[in-house]
């Protein structure tokens, strides 16, 4: 029993990193240059099996990936996409999954806004809806989906539309089991909080040994000190319960679903919660524009409303199987 | 990264999950004094003929020699058996986790051949003297005073928060012996034998209506010089190596016994009458989310504890990253034991002991989870300035 990355993951997680910060700069949008970097190291399919055209990790590596993409607060249809491709292997469609494995077709993500209608994440420019409707996940054709209306995103770098028509879209591919792809997609989402959490943590601990008050680095009192303990336990708690959930899931524990459904929720609280105390750490700075402390603030609080809200994971932790 | 079990590891589970089921003591502990004190090392002793005793002792000095993973698993299925106890609250706790590991590290060959075996064999208890009135949480400051005299030292001056001194065979007790140098440099860690002339054990009751917190007094107590453990004013870095168990696996079997807790709490709260007078509590909104929030967090402290023991594993010793996890368990443990007391709504009225299937008594106990072994404050101290490298400033 290790709940620690190996060597060989240590060189994935080194290798992502490298190219994030490569080609990309916390609080700027999507760069093609990093898209396409992350075609070129198979992102999309890396938990794939190579039977199905992936790369042949596992989830367990996958949930490092997402980690990083949140940590960088790297915006952009990774999740949606990545899913898609997972969904587009295991229903048969080949040639589908390709196209999305290869970047080719980017992917909003559709989940129910109210009883008309669906909001549609990152839907600018996607080929492809991956459509989360209770029991029923699905890859629709965007081309397809009409009555789309785009509203301010509470995260600028996440386009928003709510979308009337979905019913209509036409539908290119069903997953022959939701019920896994769903968990599998929690299991991601919540390794980007937990990596989100982890970042505005390491924010907070330099600016707290930089800026000095009163002749002194702020970090010195323990007023500061303290939040910046609680942030990194909140963070060391959403890596820990993160870690061990993928494991579960990945070995088919029985009680996988529960891990994961917890994991979800230590890991949105412990975002939410460190990108808001993030801010006041940083004093009048955190309250700008110009600095990336608000982008945490926004996409921590967009993310905790993916693939069910924290409520909803906090429902199914108290009636899922859990350990024995 | 995995979850697995080794074949050994599984094997010892069974043998763990079948001895304890034949031999853990039925019945209640007895909340106090001699009874209590016989009750716990009747056991120790029960461990000690089945070959159970210092699971996490090395084999030369008589224990199992068990890795943290086996330890692990050892906790569990002791939490699994449904004992009328709780390890730590034993007053076996010091000898197995505090006092017999130092000796281990840091003790002479005669003094490991004498006390080693007494404590696994349930022949001697130990307490701890660190804690002074004016020495708590800056525990370097401590004053209790020893003077060599011959091949002695001489001891005066006070301890307090010495949980079982008036049952205790044995204290691990620290001592200034030299006043005028920097604070961490001039203590001494000695082996005190509490039956010593001199010794005036007072005891305070606390909160939860225990009676085995003490202060203790020394007036001219003689102790030999034979009893200094590592080097004269060479405590601190004695009582590091102490602390650095703490920081381990000292408290694992809280850790572990938090989540049977819980799942015992989700039962109650299907069973009894929630807030609107008419359904279970289980089905009102708030403490079904609580209780959801708290199920959650257990099995997050489970993952911790494992990842602890991964990094202690690779880096030989356990880091400061261990804080974090005494943090968030001891917030954690409170906030069950709030939650019981909601959950339970009139039964609140009833006083409960400290160990048994009752709320309200280890309700009161919880409040020591943040207090005792070093306050969360200072927990947040270290977490700060040595997990994450933030400046210590005064």
């Amino acid at each position: 029993m290790d709940l620690l990355p190996t060597p060989e993951q240590e060189e994935i997680v080194a290798s992502i990193r490298s190219v994030i910060a490569g080609n990309h700069v916390t609080g700027e949008p999507l760069t093609d240059a990093l898209w396409s970097a992350a075609v070129g190291q198979g992102w999309f399919a890396l938990g794939l099996d190579e039977s199905l055209g992936g790369v042949g990790y596992s989830l367990v590596e996958e949930v490092l990936l997402f980690r990083e993409l949140g940590r960088a607060c790297v915006p952009g249809p990774f999740l949606a996409t990545t899913l898609a491709a997972r969904l587009a292997a295991t229903a048969g469609d080949a040639d589908l999954a390709a196209r999305v494995i290869g970047g080719e077709a980017r992917v909003g993500l559709a989940e129910r806004y109210d009883a008309e209608r669906f909001s549609v994440l990152d839907g600018d420019g996607a080929a492809l809806i991956l459509l989360i409707d209770g029991d029923r996940i699905a890859l629709l054709d965007a081309a397809t989906a009409v009555d789309a209306t785009s509203i301010a995103g509470f995260d600028t770098l996440v386009p928003v539309s709510l979308v009337a028509g979905l019913d209509t879209a036409a539908t290119l591919a069903e997953s022959n089991d939701a019920g896994a792809l769903a968990l599998h997609g929690s299991l991601l989402l919540a390794a980007m909080l937990a990596g989100m959490a982890r970042a505005v943590t390491d924010q907070s601990v330099s600016y707290g040994i930089d800026r000095e008050q009163f002749g002194q680095p702020v970090g010195g009192f323990q007023a500061v000190k303290h939040r910046c303990a609680d942030m990194a336990t909140r963070a060391e708690v959403a890596d820990c319960q993160v870690a061990y959930a993928a494991l579960a899931v990945r070995d088919g524990a029985d009680d996988g679903p529960f891990h994961a459904h917890a994991a979800r929720v230590v890991a949105a609280r412990a975002a939410v919660e460190n990108a808001q105390v993030n801010v006041q750490n940083h004093g009048g700075i955190g309250f700008t524009w110009e600095h990336t402390a608000h982008r945490y603030v926004t996409r921590s609080r967009v993310l905790a409303n993916c693939l069910g809200t924290t409520a909803a994971h906090l429902g199914e932790t108290l009636t899922a199987a859990g350990p024995r | 990264m995995n979850l697995d079990f080794t074949p050994d590891e599984q094997e010892f589970r069974e043998e763990a999950r079948t001895w304890l089921a034949e031999n853990l003591p039925k019945g209640v502990r007895p909340p106090d004094g001699q009874p209590m004190r016989e009750f716990d090392l009747a056991w120790q002793r029960t461990l000690y003929d089945g070959g159970w005793a210092g699971i996490n002792w090395p084999v030369e000095y008589g224990g199992k020699g068990l890795n943290d993973i086996q330890q692990m698993i050892w906790y569990e299925e002791f939490a699994r058996a449904e004992p009328p106890f709780t390890l730590n609250n034993s007053c076996t706790f010091v000898g197995n986790n505090h006092g017999g590991p130092t000796l281990i590290v840091s003790g002479t060959d005669e003094q490991k051949s004498f006390h080693l075996p007494k404590i696994l064999r349930g022949d001697a208890v130990w307490c701890q003297g660190f804690s002074e009135p004016g020495a708590g949480s800056d525990l370097a400051s401590l004053g209790c005073k020893a003077v060599v005299d011959g091949d002695e030292l001489v001891v005066n001056g006070q301890k307090i928060w010495t949980s079982y001194a008036h049952v205790a065979d044995f204290q691990e007790l620290l001592v200034r012996t030299d006043p005028t140098a920097p604070k961490h440099k001039g203590i001494s860690w000695v082996i005190c034998d509490m039956t010593t002339p001199g010794i005036e054990i007072r005891e305070i009751t606390t909160m939860s209506h225990v009676n085995d917190f003490c202060e203790v007094f020394y007036d001219d107590v003689r102790i030999p010089l034979t009893n200094v453990v590592g080097q004269i004013n060479d405590g601190w870095r004695v009582t590091m190596t102490t602390l650095g168990f703490e920081r381990g696996t000292a408290f694992m079997a809280d850790q572990v016994e938090l989540a049977s807790v819980v799942e015992r709490l989700i039962a109650e709260a299907k069973v009894r009458t929630g807030p609107d007078g008419k359904r279970p509590a289980i089905q009102d909104d708030e403490i079904a989310r609580r209780l959801a929030l708290a199920r959650a967090e257990v099995a997050a402290l489970k993952a911790m504890t494992i990842a602890g023991i991964s990094r202690t594993q690779r880096a030989g010793v356990p880091g400061p990253e261990g804080s974090m996890t005494r943090l968030f368990h001891g917030e954690l443990h409170q906030r069950v034991y709030q939650l019981a007391l909601e959950i339970i709504g009139p039964d609140s009225l009833r006083l409960t002991p400290v160990d048994g299937d009752g709320w309200t008594g280890p309700y009161l106990q919880s409040f020591a989870y943040t207090i005792g072994g070093g306050t969360s404050d200072i927990q947040r101290n270290i977490v700060g300035e040595r997990v994450l490298g933030l400046p210590r400033v005064k």
